[in-house]
Parts: C-alpha cells; sequence; structure tokens
C-alpha cells in the first residue's frame, strides 16, 4: 500500500516518478510517434485512455483475480481498451489513425501500462490507482509533448503544424527521421539527470 | 472453489467479458470506418477526375481497381485507377486519373503511404512531386528526370522530377504508374473496360 498523499500520488508521474524520463518506459511510442506533436499528442491521449481504464479495472477486480493468472488477465484488458481506442480513432479522426498506424495496437505492450497495474493497481484502492494513473498519463503526455515539440520544430519549422520559424530556417530533416528521436531523447535524459544532480546537490 | 477452478473461471469471465464488449464497439464502429474509407476514395477519385458527378467501379484486380468518372449528362469523363506498389518501407497506394482514351494524366493523388517522413513521404506533396504529373502524356510509359529540372516547363511530355534524396519512393510511384497503365491498356483491348452500364463487370 502506498502512504503519499493524493496530490503527491498525482504529482510523482509527473516528475519524481515520470515513465519516460524518470523510469525509461514505453520507448518504443516515445521514440517512433513524437515526429509531429499531433502524433505525440494522439498517442498520449490514447495511452492515456488505456491505463486510466485499465487501472480502474485492475483495480476494482484486483481480489477476484488469483495471482497465478493475473498477467494474463491484465493483458485481457488492456488489450480491450486498446481495440476500442483504435476503433475509435479509425471511426472518428481517419488522418490520426493513419498516422500513428500500427503505434496504437502496440499500445497493448506499452511496459507503462502493464508496469503500473502490476506495481500499484494490483496493490491499492480504486482512488488511489485512478490518481496514480491520471499523474502518470500527464507525464507521459507531457514528455511526449516536449519530445515531440523539439523535433517538429527543429526538423519541420513548425509547431502543431504552423509555421514558427521563418523563411532563413532550413529544416533539419534528421530530427523527424528516427536518429533525431534518439539523439533528443539523449540530450533530454541527461538534461534532466543533471538538472535532478544539482538540486540534490544544493539541498 | 479450488484454485485451478478459480484461475479458470476468472480467466473465462474475463474473457468473455471483453470479447462481448470489444464485439459491441466493433459492431458500432464498422459502418462509419467503412465509410471513411469509401469518402476518402470518392475524394480521390473527383480530385484526379475534375467535374465527377458519380463513379463506379468498373473493374477490379489484384493491386488494381478502375473506377469511371462520369458528369452529371453520364458522360464518361476519365477513369481514375487506383493501384498499389511497393514503395521504400510499406506499400504506396495511389489514385491515378487518366482521359477515357488513355492518352493523358490529369493528376495523380497518394491514398496511402507510409516512406520516410521529410523525405520520401513527399510524395504526397504537390509542390515538390505531384504537380509534375499533371497533364502528361502517356501514350508511351513515363520516366524520371534526375536530377531534376529546375522547372516545370524544362520538362519533356512525358517527365517526372525526381525528388532529391528520395529516388526509390519517387521510383516507386513511377513503376507503380507504368505497370497499371500498361494493365489499363490491356484491358481496354480486352474490351473489360466498357463504362456501359451493362457491361459493368
Amino acid at each position: 500500500m502506498s502512504n503519499r498523499t493524493i496530490s503527491q500520488e498525482y504529482l510523482k508521474g509527473l516528475w519524481e516518478e515520470n515513465p519516460v524520463f524518470r523510469q525509461l518506459l514505453g520507448m518504443c511510442p516515445t521514440l517512433a510517434v513524437t515526429n509531429a506533436m499531433i502524433n505525440g499528442l494522439a498517442m498520449g491521449l490514447a495511452t492515456s485512455f488505456v491505463l486510466i481504464f485499465s487501472s480502474l479495472v485492475v483495480s476494482s477486480i484486483k481480489k477476484l483475480i488469483p495471482s497465478q493468472v493475473r498477467i494474463a488477465s491484465y493483458i485481457v484488458i488492456i488489450a480491450s481498451f486498446v481495440t476500442i481506442a483504435d476503433r475509435f480513432l479509425a471511426a472518428f479522426f481517419p488522418p490520426l489513425s493513419k498516422n500513428l498506424g500500427p503505434y496504437v495496437p502496440l499500445i497493448v505492450v506499452n511496459c507503462i501500462i502493464l508496469g503500473r497495474q502490476e506495481a500499484f493497481s494490483s496493490k491499492n484502492t480504486v482512488g488511489r490507482s485512478l490518481t496514480d494513473a491520471v499523474g502518470m498519463s500527464t507525464g507521459f503526455i507531457f514528455a511526449l509533448l516536449v519530445l515531440s515539440a523539439i523535433r517538429e520544430i527543429l526538423g519541420m519549422g513548425t509547431f502543431f503544424g504552423l509555421p514558427v520559424m521563418g523563411v532563413w530556417f532550413k529544416p533539419w530533416v534528421i530530427m523527424v527521421l528516427p536518429a533525431g528521436a534518439f539523439i533528443t531523447l539523449g540530450i533530454l535524459l541527461g538534461l534532466f539527470l543533471f538538472i535532478e544532480h544539482k538540486t540534490k546537490v544544493r539541498s | 472453489m479450488s484454485l485451478f477452478a478459480r484461475m479458470i473461471a476468472v480467466l473465462t469471465f474475463v474473457g468473455l467479458l471483453s470479447g462481448g464488449f470489444l464485439a459491441t464497439v466493433g459492431h458500432l464502429t464498422k459502418d462509419r470506418i467503412a465509410l471513411n474509407k469509401q469518402k476518402e476514395i470518392e475524394q480521390a477519385i473527383v480530385s484526379v477526375v475534375p467535374g465527377t458527378q458519380s463513379s463506379k467501379k468498373i473493374y477490379e484486380e489484384e493491386d488494381l481497381a478502375v473506377y469511371g468518372g462520369k458528369d452529371e449528362h453520364g458522360r464518361l469523363l476519365g477513369f481514375a485507377i487506383q493501384a498499389s506498389g511497393i514503395g521504400f518501407q510499406d506499400k504506396i497506394i495511389i489514385m491515378l486519373g487518366i482521359n477515357p482514351a488513355i492518352t493523358q494524366i490529369n493528376s495523380l493523388a497518394v491514398l496511402e503511404q507510409t516512406e520516410t517522413p521529410g523525405l520520401g513521404a513527399r510524395i504526397v506533396d504537390r509542390g515538390s512531386f505531384l504537380q509534375f504529373w499533371e497533364n502528361k502524356d502517356c501514350g508511351q510509359p513515363l520516366s524520371l528526370r534526375k536530377p531534376p529540372a529546375s522547372s516545370k516547363q524544362d520538362l519533356g511530355p512525358s517527365e517526372i522530377n525526381t525528388i532529391t534524396g528520395a529516388t526509390i519512393s519517387s521510383e516507386a510511384v513511377l513503376n507503380t504508374v507504368n505497370v497499371s497503365l500498361a494493365r489499363i491498356k490491356e484491358l481496354l483491348k480486352e474490351g473489360k473496360l466498357s463504362s456501359e452500364e451493362g457491361d459493368v463487370k
């Protein structure tokens, strides 16, 4: 059982235990879909939907599931919500669904979601699990937006599709390619560790 | 209940519940998804055969579908060919608009592609690629101009500018167009492309 206050439970997902920058989970979507901000946001929202509802279901039926079959049950629950998200995008946002391609079905194996069920929802109350899921989702969306903003601005000179750089700007094509994702993530991870180190030294 | 029975019961219950749930969601979104696909094809037909009021699929085989676009008087304005070929990463699906005599290309649209963003993905961009396909002569196979000509006027009647840095994607589109043009000329000779009502296959 967690003994944090509810607001701490929410805030830990943003920084202290940020799924991308601190736990290094969910790297596949983080690297793959952050070539444009709209894709990053859509992936973040789809993952949040799956995470929040899976946490809700898992924490409410945790007592019923024998521990021997818990992983299988979690995966079935997660996969159901992923399929719903995928069908919903295809039905109502076809261009987004096209851009995200195979990455939406791959949310099933996003370790953030299974990780939160195993590490948190299976041991905590429904309310706490929900707060934790919302916090982790916010942290994940935040990470995807930071990454995709850097890549989109440098790689295409646009911010959410709107041109923000002057005519002098020559897009760095590498930033929208896979290599740009690794470079940006590496620099960001280093930067965040550096900030943390500084604040620790000071206190 | 023994543990074994409980394991089976829980997994069965979870599986059944989500199965039922998914069947409902699938049923509710099925029509809309099909409609989106159809709308996309219809829009592409109108964009490559301008003036189309009604369109009809008149031929279909693997990797090729031919639609006839008609104006409000039922006069055939041209054919829209939906064809697919292998690009740099995955299938590229295009829609090619040609006149009824198959001598001229109206324009080209790309329906689906997963080429490299910023490079091959520029095949969907009018400024860097699609504009070169407009009003091209397709009596003979088309060819790519590499390095690209600086102005559209410098290109031959059946020449297309290559996208710098994306030769493979440009070639993939070119090959798909040439293959489907050759095929559609064959089909016309065999008399399988009549747009008259009675002949619709």
